[in-house]
């Protein structure tokens, strides 16, 4: 999966809330609107989405689909740790030789 | 879950300046470099960052209410050679993993190494995490994302 999808799918605020929502554990639909102010029809759009990220699964309980974090998805957020620590360090880099130009 | 996702994260980059004032920008001016607003946990909100630089030192981010968030607590401390960081960002610190920094005399300037290992701790409470391990990073690059896509 490209992990730019999970990443993208999580820039959006409110499916982050689904998602953080969904990471106490599975649920349904109906269960993730009730806390949110979001329609439920508005939260599966949101699920869908999570879901073509690989960031989450669902599978049918009954006449519900029941949603769940997808762990694996999350692995590739690893890699975006690589990134993070890269931003962090050129950061420093560039502050360290600013400093140098103006002392 | 495959091995490789334990590796350890491992950057470096170079500057141009000697190693006790490389390791005290880096520990000593954290806030005037550290990306806060896309790493730390108050985000928008946050303001400075704070080494304490002794071994069980605290390691946090003060945001514009005074309230502080706790990033991690140093484990070893060899200035200006190699700090060693017990790191646990919206984690409790019994899920910790390890940051070692160090900072190597290359001549006309310093390179600095920095290795983010001990994954494997997560991988032990895999079913507890359940995909979770990464809480307090995705908010952070959520709001990288956001902000790399403007």
């Amino acid at each position: 999966m490209a992990y730019s999808d999970a990443i993208e799918a999580l820039a959006d605020p409110t499916r982050r809330r689904v998602f953080e929502k969904l990471r106490k554990g599975p649920s349904s639909v109906a269960a993730l609107a009730s806390g949110l102010p979001v329609s439920r029809p508005a939260v599966s759009q949101h699920l869908r989405v999570l879901r073509d990220a690989g960031l989450v699964s669902d599978q049918a309980e009954g006449t519900r689909r029941i949603y769940q974090v997808e762990p694996e998805g999350l692995l590739g957020l690893r890699e975006y740790l690589d990134s993070f620590w890269r931003g962090a360090l050129d950061d420093y880099a560039s502050h360290v030789r600013k400093k140098g130009k103006g002392g | 879950m495959n091995a490789t996702v334990y590796e350890p994260v491992r950057q470096s980059v170079e500057v141009p300046v000697g190693q006790v004032e490389a390791f005290d920008v880096f520990t000593q001016e954290t806030g005037s470099w550290w990306p806060l607003r896309s790493h730390s946990i108050a985000g928008e909100r946050a303001v400075d960052v704070f080494f304490e630089l002794h071994p069980g030192g605290r390691i946090y981010e003060v945001d514009s209410e005074g309230s502080q968030h706790d990033w991690g607590r140093v484990v070893e401390c060899d200035p200006p050679k190699r700090i060693v960081i017990s790191w646990y960002p919206g984690h409790p610190e019994s899920e910790a993993t390890e940051v070692e920094v160090v900072f190597q005399d290359v001549g006309d300037g310093t390179k600095v190494e920095l290795e983010h290992r001990n994954w494997e701790r997560l991988g032990e409470k895999a079913d507890m995490y359940r995909g979770s391990y990464d809480q307090g990073w995705v908010g952070v690059l959520s709001l990288f994302a956001e902000k790399a896509r403007r």
